[in-house]
């Protein structure tokens, strides 16, 4: 255990060092995601300012929403980064995943040390910052099950979202012609579940409801945290779904991943 | 006890047919038609720890899917494979720490670090002895010559020295075996030189058992005793080069300075490819005659002064092999003339 913990330090303090040689295409980087994601919010507040709610939810709600996500999906990107689906197939196709495979050292930790890309610190910033200024325009009323379970939301997330990357990284052993689809539900995912999934069309909202469950990863979190009624009228205990769904789907996404590498072993690139 | 022993080992890809014209390649879209591939084909070899192996083939022969074999990067279709006490690719996490391998095109090195971080960080992963690590370093930096360029980013090397850098990463943790799939590809004369150089040192002082692939034969014939050849797949012979030479050279020459100028100078046995004067070039036959036998019933009859026994070329006979596909036609010479 203290070996792993010890080999991915290092792994990602050598990333940090490889970065550190392009500081002004990284700082441009963190600049234009900061601007980028401003820019939206910006649209956001007047769409907000013209209507005054989106689906009977004000501004704040919306941006706690949207800010969860953002800092979630950030945090995985920054760490699940190695398995981004269009690089990982990259790495497949140029057969540099054999250099993986020949290190006495588990693929998976490897693939987490492959790559930490610091210029996302502009969007965890972002999503940071817009949840901060949510929480404190939305003046919740804090419990200890509140304060305990927002944590266990934004790691849900994490793991939520590092495993559809694993997943997609893994398809790339088979197709690479599919990565583009693959990130309509991952990226296109943490898009859709910032907002209330109330407004979707019905199909929409189960199919990400009941198939890929990202409804409870944020819509139903932010029921809870925020005293709303489900209008869908689900269970009462639906919010304890959320670490369910997120720590379920990377644990599945990690036994695709094994049958993935061996899938790879009996094909070769 | 040998290091590696590989029965009857076959490797087969399922490979996309290629449909004709639109309607193929619709039709492809739907369902697609498997052609296997037969990488290898049932090979088998024993290799005795602290060998150095050439295993030698044309492209597209097999070479580098038997090294992915056994490096545990590739599971075989059928046949067995023990290396080290490994079924490689079943144990693979434990095995690889064992072995070293590089593989000619690709790098094991961070691409945007400075060699010595990647070495310093292999140092971690293999677990390897601060004390190990240090001497292997101070050896190898001076063996391969890395000092230049060792903080350079792996990404500026050029391809000698990149590989001479995956070589030293390959061998920092005292690995029992060494694959070198094609170590040499592309490399001038100089840099193909210094790195055989350090393979020859490697297995010889630290006894290292070395397979090294390539499709150039200077490699093997300046390195390895042994030398395999594979085509299509399948194990064509496995001996002393000298014994394929011997059987397939052709012809020897045997060039004689004759005290007098003879009118004939003809014998028994062989013929006269060229004459000079006194000097003499006789062409005869491995299998028909031996050296000893010729200059002997020369001698008899004419005094010598001076003699040369020269060796067909090696290269032209290997080439002769490939394309006439002579080892086929005559059966794989497994043993006969075969190393022991
Ligand atoms: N992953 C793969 N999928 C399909 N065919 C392959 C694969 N790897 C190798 N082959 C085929 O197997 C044969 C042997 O390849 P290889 O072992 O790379 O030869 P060599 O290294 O001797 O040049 C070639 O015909 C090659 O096209
Ligand atoms: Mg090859």
């Amino acid at each position: 255990m203290w070996f792993t913990v010890n080999i991915y330090r290092r792994l990602i303090a050598v990333q940090l060092k490889a970065q550190l040689q392009y500081r002004a295409a990284f700082l441009l980087e963190i600049a234009a995601a900061a601007i980028t994601l401003f820019m939206f919010f910006g649209a956001l507040a007047l769409v907000f300012h013209r209507f005054g709610q989106l689906g009977g939810w004000s501004l704040a709600e919306v941006a706690f929403l949207w800010g969860l996500v953002e800092l979630a999906f950030g945090l995985m990107d920054l760490t699940f980064s190695g398995f981004d689906p269009g690089d990982f197939g990259q790495r497949v196709r140029k057969g540099s995943f054999d250099q993986i495979l020949l290190r006495p050292l588990s693929p998976t930790l490897q693939l987490l040390g492959a790559d930490f890309p610091v210029r996302r610190l502009g969007r965890i910033i972002q999503g940071g910052v817009i949840l901060w200024i949510a929480l404190a325009l939305l003046d919740l009323t804090w419990t200890p099950l509140k304060l305990a379970y927002l944590p266990l939301v934004l790691v849900s997330q994490i793991g939520f979202f590092g495993g559809l990357f694993i997943i997609g990284a893994t398809i790339t052993f088979w197709t690479v012609e599919s990565i583009e689809a693959i990130n309509i539900f991952t990226y296109g995912g943490s898009e859709l579940i910032a907002y209330p999934m109330h407004i979707y069309p019905a199909g929409l909202r189960r199919f990400f409801t009941y198939i890929i469950p990202a409804a409870f990863l944020n819509y139903y979190p932010a029921l809870f945290l925020l005293d709303k009624p489900d209008p869908f009228h689900l269970p009462a205990w639906t919010p304890c779904l959320t670490p369910v769904a997120g720590f379920g789907l990377l644990g599945l996404a990690l036994l695709f991943w094994r049958f993935g590498i061996r899938y790879y072993q009996s094909t070769g690139t | 006890m040998s290091i590696i022993k590989v029965t009857n080992l076959q490797k087969y890809f399922k490979v996309a047919k290629h449909q004709r014209g639109l309607w193929g390649s619709l039709r492809s879209l739907i369902t697609r038609e498997y052609e296997p591939v037969r990488a290898v084909d049932g090979i088998s070899f024993e290799i005795q720890p602290g060998e150095l192996i050439g295993y030698l083939g044309p492209n597209g022969a097999g070479k580098s899917t038997t090294i992915k074999i056994l490096t545990g990067l590739l599971v075989p279709s059928g046949g067995e494979v023990l290396v080290n006490g490994y079924v490689p690719w079943r144990e693979r996490r434990r095995y690889v720490a064992r072995i070293g391998a590089v593989f000619g095109q690709r790098t094991t090195l961070w691409w945007d670090l400075p060699v010595i971080e990647s070495l310093d960080l292999l140092k971690h992963i293999y677990q390897i002895p601060a004390e190990q690590y240090r001497r292997n370093l101070a050896e190898f930096r001076e063996l391969l010559q890395l000092d230049a360029f060792l903080n350079t980013p792996v990404r500026s090397l050029s391809l000698g020295q990149r590989m001479r850098a995956d070589i030293c990463a390959a061998l920092l943790h005292n690995p029992d075996l060494l694959f070198l799939d094609e170590p040499t590809i592309g490399l001038d004369v100089v840099a193909k030189e210094r790195i055989r150089q350090f393979i020859r040192h490697i297995n010889q002082e630290r006894g290292t058992t070395v397979i090294l692939t390539t499709h150039d034969l200077s490699d093997v014939a300046k390195l390895c005793r042994r030398v395999m050849i594979i085509d299509r797949g399948q194990l064509l012979f496995d001996g002393r080069l000298g014994a394929l030479q011997h059987r397939f050279g052709g012809r020897r020459e045997l060039v004689v300075d004759l005290a007098d100028d003879y009118p004939h100078a003809g014998v028994d046995g062989a013929r006269i490819a060229h004459r000079d004067g006194q000097r003499v070039t006789y062409q005869f036959e491995p299998g028909h005659i031996t050296a000893s036998e010729l200059i002997g019933r020369i001698s008899a009859r004419y005094r010598i002064l001076d003699l040369a026994v020269r060796e067909p070329d090696i290269e032209a006979t290997i080439r002769r092999i490939y394309e006439e596909r002579l080892l086929e036609k005559t059966g794989p010479m497994l043993g006969s003339n075969g190393y022991r």
